[in-house]
């Protein structure tokens, strides 16, 4: 069954341009974990209501596995892989990691990804922001408490 | 999800001729072309595969869809392509109508309000559980019956729901009907015409199969909303089972015009969640409409909107839900 | 026999005041610990040691696995909840041009007992082949009359899931089930426990409570799905599986296969969660292997949200009547419960041990029975039994309390013989601030506050089949390795943190390998026992190893061995700490590359109340008590869990931070449990409406309550490092203090689960038609 071949697509991932071919029903989320092996987005749900694969694209926060990558084309989509800059972590990555903001820590990318585009758009947010802005993303272990504290000494600590 | 090619026409009209039927998610489910906004919901129904188009038409790239602008006279236009986010966070929203932004902002999670569009949501079909399941053939499409009437009915309508039970799902709708927003629709020969949203609206009585009046080579492009008259104040208040990200299992708006005198000149009380389409109860419109409302209107008002409920098996617990919403929405619109 | 010695041990709860033990120990156990205070690295806040990986995205989880030339696999599942399969053609699917493998899971002829019970499966080239190729597949099935309903299942005249014949036997250990019981129509049992004479006991009571409660079916809903890769080649099988149990697996894998241990192999490294639902290798793992073996290639198999919804396991539903007589003074005379539940097509729907258990009571009888109804297999989560079962006895307690105008905490003051337990009431009272607690209902308004207060139960587990391996490098650096998998909770960090107390090393320095049965084995993630499974023998083994690598250091030190002590990086003379040398300088002086030690876990000190094949039960069980402060919206029926006081003992606590973590989540899980999750068959069609995450409705962080943990310090010396677990603890109180404290809330009491406004404005007499 000869596949027309799949156009490609042109975008900034993690700072870098990307040329991937992705066909048009082809979803993000399987251009980044099958095309690409950047694994660290996750999937969990498969309907928008988990959050695990949250990725910013031109800094918001959306879900790669309700975004088809042609819409992608020209645009910076940014990854967990591409947080921790030269090896070194993010400050909410250090606060996810000293203040146990994982647990199993297959929704930690999506929650971080969450957290990053709140604290971009808001340096300083309130506990109720920070939790609204995490209300898109599922935890089934932690119990969500060391999360928001990491956040928000993420938060302080910028 | 089948596979299917992928248009991004540059105007309205394009879109419009390039589809067979309609805009997002709004056809009967073997349809050959849609529209797309956001794509929330229409990529959970190609997953589903409720939808197997052959083209999918975006909107994306149509410029000036999403604008939300003021005309003189302070009327406010919403692209249908504008984001919740945009929407919910837009000062002129929040200043004029903030039971819409209220209603927006309790909607789904920020991903999701980041890309799904105000149009897309007005047009997303319901999450009744029966008609997302690909096992059951209900009547929506083109079955022999509703399972959800003698089945799990309980997050279902309690009005209108003697043919099938499916509630609206869009908070937004619910507070743009009591706001008396109009649609616009644009076809494909850029022709413009527009319509009250609640007259948009299709109940099962009158085609089962579709929730809304857009045409065949139609598309959704604004929302309208009328300056509201001063002395205008609303609300919308929701009730879920979870504390956020959950469909609502009652949700009320009330838009009111209190004169100088402190009478009510018009009301507008509806309900989502309660019926196929968003919900007006007039019987509580008038409870309020020349009187000065307070807890004893409200209450009674309350009462009246319920008037007429035709509960399910599992849902009557909604009618004293929505008595409280109703009166609590009256009450904080006030406040 | 092995040589033993005496030592006396520190013993009691530190909060309390401690006491000591004298234990006779065998002579190769490490000295006792002091308390953790004394202590360098053992009950310290250690972050997760692979915290990193989890925050850069790097961690490999089973769905994250490719190897090279893999295939997709994919289910096809019976569509109907019962049905005969009349045909399965797989001839197209296997000339599939893409499709390297497919395989029939069940027969023309065999009767299929859910929706969603596997009947094919196929590996292709991609995910999308495979789909193709599973539409290839001719199936035809008779539908069947069927019930998902328990009550209907128990009517005389309901459709039968099985006959007695084909009927799932039970198992010798009696769990999930006792084996033997009789099957009568969908009813499997009753499997009794009796003690005294229940009738004498309630004919001696001043005050009976009787009560009905429901609980209802939950289902894992781990974020992770059911995955594997399953790799088969000539010289052995090599598994990547999200699994709590990599050993196990081996073996099952072994034994089905007819393949030797040492030629299988299985691997995990993240673990996206599991709860109990990846304890065994399953009908899909089975699968993968089998597809693997036939294409020769490698093969994936992960679920969909759908499948994992519908056939990943579930905590099965109750239906529970208790009663419970006592004596004007509190002190119960007699406890009688009989329940009912549903595991769908499976075995373990009751109610467990914690009435058996938790309360001094001479008369006591349960009478537990399985109920079938055609819905996926059911199996064990987090707290098996006694999470729905302290759901009942916990609100009966409440109301006897209620009745004989005892507070709730002085009521259990006199029935409950748990000195752990005791301690936990008296510090979560304080915090929550008990005293502030008003008459059922008495608070004024539409919103209506309320604090309850539940205990928890669960058996100190232990696996005895378990081992781990300390090695020392010449150049310094040290390893510890187990086949036990990190299933989120930090094993592996706690692993480093024994070793490093033991070498005077930081655990960063600790390199610690586990997840993969190449190492010794590990034991499972489940039942709260892997902490206390494998610290006591890590630390054996990191004892042996100094020892060892003290030797040399001491002819270095011109001391004799057992007056070196290793700290703070160094091995230097207790009584001389200046005379010392760099650890990594005493490592230098050993003759080989690599020195290690592999123990196993030994008995515990003063052996065990029950052993079973590979595990055992230690003498006390562990505690746990919760309070939670509710405000519940008369007019709306919404409750809202605003906070929880949870305290809970786990013998020698090793990481409090890790302790926390467990307690906050397992805490969250019983809110979620409590108000919003629920399996919803639709009776009409047997099918599952809600499977997914829209509409099965998982806490989400706006319903996370504030969360206050305690953890205490309960000594014992019954180990090494007298550690146990605490999962389950940490859920099983939760959802019966959230409805005792709804009851004083509203003064109305809740009986079934979950309490949703529908649920509550119905107690309230609210949901008549207007």
């Amino acid at each position: 069954m000869p596949n027309e071949p799949e156009p490609i697509r042109h975008f900034r991932l993690n700072g870098r341009n990307c040329a991937v071919p992705a066909a048009d029903h082809t979803l993000l989320v399987e251009t980044l974990r099958e095309t690409l092996g950047h694994v660290g987005t996750k999937q969990g749900c498969d309907g928008g209501e988990c959050g695990a694969c949250t990725v910013l694209i031109d800094g918001v926060a959306r879900l790669a596995c309700l975004t088809r990558t042609g819409e992608c084309e020209g645009h910076e989509i940014e990854t967990i892989e591409g947080l921790a800059a030269g090896g070194r972590m993010s400050r909410l990555q250090r606060a996810f990691h000293e203040r146990l903001g994982t647990q199993c820590g297959y929704c930690t990318p999506g929650m971080i990804m969450a957290a990053e585009s709140l604290l971009r758009r808001d340096p300083h947010p309130t506990e109720t922001a920070i939790r609204e802005a995490l209300s898109g993303n599922l935890c089934r272990c932690t119990g969500y408490v060391k999360i928001v504290e990491a956040v928000l000494e993420a938060a302080g600590a910028g | 999800m089948n596979r299917f090619a992928y248009a991004s026409p540059a105007t309205v009209t394009e879109a419009a001729a390039a589809t067979g039927l309609v805009a997002e998610a709004m056809v009967t489910f073997d349809e050959s072309a849609v529209l797309k906004a956001g794509g929330i919901d229409l990529l959970d129904l190609l997953k589903l595969e409720l939808l197997t188009p052959s083209v999918v038409v975006n909107l994306r790239a149509i410029k000036g869809l999403d604008a939300i602008t003021q005309d003189a006279a302070g009327n406010v236009a919403i692209g249908a392509m504008a984001t919740l986010s945009q929407v919910a966070e837009h000062p002129l929203v929040r200043g004029s109508y903030p039971a819409l932004a209220t209603a927006i902002a309790g909607a789904a999670g920020p991903q999701l309000r980041n890309v799904a569009t105000l149009g897309g949501n007005l047009l997303q079909r319901p999450h009744c559980w029966y008609l997302r399941s690909p096992a059951h053939h209900c009547l929506r499409k083109g079955g022999g019956h509703c399972f959800a009437i003698h089945g799990e009915n309980q997050y279902h309508a309690i009005f209108d729901n003697h043919a099938c039970a499916i509630v609206h799902p869009s908070t937004a709708a619910t507070a743009l009907v009591a706001l008396n927003a109009e649609v616009e629709l644009h076809d494909a020969e850029g022709a413009t015409r527009r319509l009250p949203l609640e007259d948009f609206f299709v109940g099962p009585d009158d085609d089962i199969q579709r929730e809304n009046a857009l045409r065949p080579r139609e598309v959704l492009t604004a929302i309208h909303l009328r300056k509201p008259a001063s002395g205008t104040r609303m609300a919308h208040l929701r009730q879920g089972e979870k504390a956020g990200f959950d469909w609502p299992l009652a949700d009320v708006a009330v838009v009111l015009a209190i004169g100088p005198d402190g009478v009510c000149r018009e009301a507008s009380v509806v309900l989502g969640a309660a019926a196929p389409v968003p919900h007006r109860a007039r019987a509580a419109e008038q409870a309020l409409q020349g009187r000065h409302p307070g807890e004893a209107a409200a209450g009674d008002a309350a009462r009246a909107a319920l008037r007429g409920a035709t509960p399910l098996s599992l849902n009557a617990y909604k009618l004293a839900l929505f008595e409280t919403l109703v009166r609590r929405a009256i009450l904080a619109a006030l406040a | 026999m092995t040589a033993t010695r005496t030592e006396i041990f520190s013993a009691g709860i530190v909060e309390a005041g401690l006491g000591t033990v004298t234990r006779e120990i065998p002579a190769g156990e490490p000295p006792p610990w002091p308390p953790n205070a004394e202590l360098t690295w053992i009950g310290k806040d250690v972050p997760r040691l692979n915290g990193r990986d989890k925050v850069t995205g790097a961690t490999r989880y089973t769905v994250d696995v490719r190897l090279p030339g893999m295939l997709h696999a994919r289910f096809l599942r019976c569509p109907l909840p019962s049905a005969e399969l009349r045909k399965l053609d797989t001839a197209a699917a296997t000339a599939l041009d893409g499709a390297r493998a497919v395989i029939a899971l069940a027969r023309p002829g065999d009767r299929l007992r859910y929706a969603g019970q596997p009947v094919a499966a196929v590996a292709a080239l991609s995910p999308g082949v495979a789909a193709e190729a599973l539409a290839a597949i001719d199936a035809e099935f008779r539908p069947l009359p069927f019930v998902v309903d328990m009550d209907e299942a128990r009517a005389p005249d309901a459709p039968l899931v099985y006959d007695e014949a084909s009927a799932p036997k039970g198992n010798p250990s009696g769990f999930p089930a006792a084996p033997g019981l009789p099957v009568v129509g969908n009813v499997r049992g009753p499997a009794v426990v009796r003690r005294g004479d229940p009738a004498q006991g309630f004919a001696a009571a001043d005050i009976v409570v009787e009560g009905e409660y429901r609980t209802q079916v939950q289902t894992h809903s781990c974020l992770e799905p059911h995955a594997i890769v399953a790799d088969w080649r000539a010289d052995g099988l090599t598994v990547y599986m999200s699994t709590q149990f990599t050993s196990g697996v081996r073996q099952e894998l072994a034994a089905l296969f007819g393949l030797p241990l040492n030629r299988v192999r299985v691997v995990v490294d993240g673990m996206g969660g599991g709860f109990g639902s990846k304890s065994q290798l399953g009908v899909y793992g089975r699968t993968a292997v089998e597809l693997s073996r036939l294409a020769g290639l490698p093969v994936r198999l992960a679920l969909d949200r759908h499948e994992e919804q519908i056939d990943a396991g579930n905590r099965p539903g109750t239906f529970q009547r208790m009663r419970l007589g006592a004596k004007r003074d509190g002190t119960l005379t007699a406890l009688a419960i009989e329940s009912h539940g549903t595991a769908g097509v499976a075995l373990g729907a009751g109610i467990g041990f914690f009435a058996e258990r938790i309360y001094t009571c001479p008369n006591f009888e349960t009478l537990q029975h399985d109920v079938f109804v055609n819905a996926g297999p059911g199996c064990a989560m987090r707290g098996p039994g006694n999470t729905p079962g302290a759901y009942g006895l916990e609100q009966a307690i409440d109301t006897l309390s209620e009745r004989l105008g005892l507070d709730p905490l002085a009521l259990r003051d006199r029935i409950d013989p748990s000195k752990a337990r005791r301690e936990e009431r008296r510090i979560g009272a304080e915090r929550i601030g008990w005293s502030r607690r008003h008459k059922p209902g008495a608070d004024p308004g539409a919103v209506k506050r309320g604090m309850g207060v539940a205990q928890s139960l669960w058996m100190s587990n232990v696996q005895t089949n378990v081992a781990c391996e300390v090695r020392v490098l010449r150049d310094g650096s040290v390893e510890a390795l187990s086949s036990v998998q990190d299933i989120g909770t930090g094993i592996g960090t706690v692993m480093a943190q024994v070793v490093a107390e033991v070498l005077g090393l930081r655990p960063g320095d600790i390199t610690v390998r586990i997840g993969d049965t190449e190492f010794p084995p590990g034991g499972p993630s489940y039942g709260s026992r892997t902490t206390a499974s494998i610290t006591p023998p890590l630390r054996t083994a990191a004892t042996r190893v100094l020892a060892e690598l003290g030797r040399e250091a001491a002819r270095m030190l011109n001391a004799a061995p057992e007056e070196l002590e290793a700290r703070e990086g160094r091995i230097r003379v207790k009584s001389d700490p200046g005379r010392s040398l760099a650890f990594r300088d005493a490592a230098a002086l050993l003759r080989t590359d690599r020195i290690s030690a592999v123990e196993s876990r030994a008995d515990d000190y003063p052996g065990f109340r029950r052993r079973m094949p590979d595990a055992a039960m230690a003498h006390e069980d562990l505690g746990g008590v919760q309070f939670a402060e509710v405000a519940v919206d008369t007019e709306t029926g919404a409750i809202r869990v605003e906070r929880v006081v949870a305290v809970h003992d786990c013998g020698r606590p090793i990481n409090r931070l890790l302790l926390e973590s467990q307690v906050q989540g397992g805490v969250l899980m019983g809110v979620s449990y409590a108000l919003l999750e629920r399996r919803v068959m639709d009776r009409r069609t047997g099918l599952m409406v809600n499977a997914d995450l829209e509409h099965y409705k998982l806490a989400g962080v706006h319903d996370t309550p504030e969360i206050e943990v305690v953890i205490l310090e309960n000594l014992q010396g019954n180990s090494a490092t007298d550690a146990y677990g605490i999962a389950e603890p940490a859920n099983i109180a939760t959802a019966p203090a959230i409805a005792n404290a709804v009851y004083n809330a509203i003064g109305v009491r809740l009986t079934s689960l979950p309490m949703t406004p529908d649920v509550v404005l119905a107690a309230l007499g609210k949901t008549g038609r207007s």
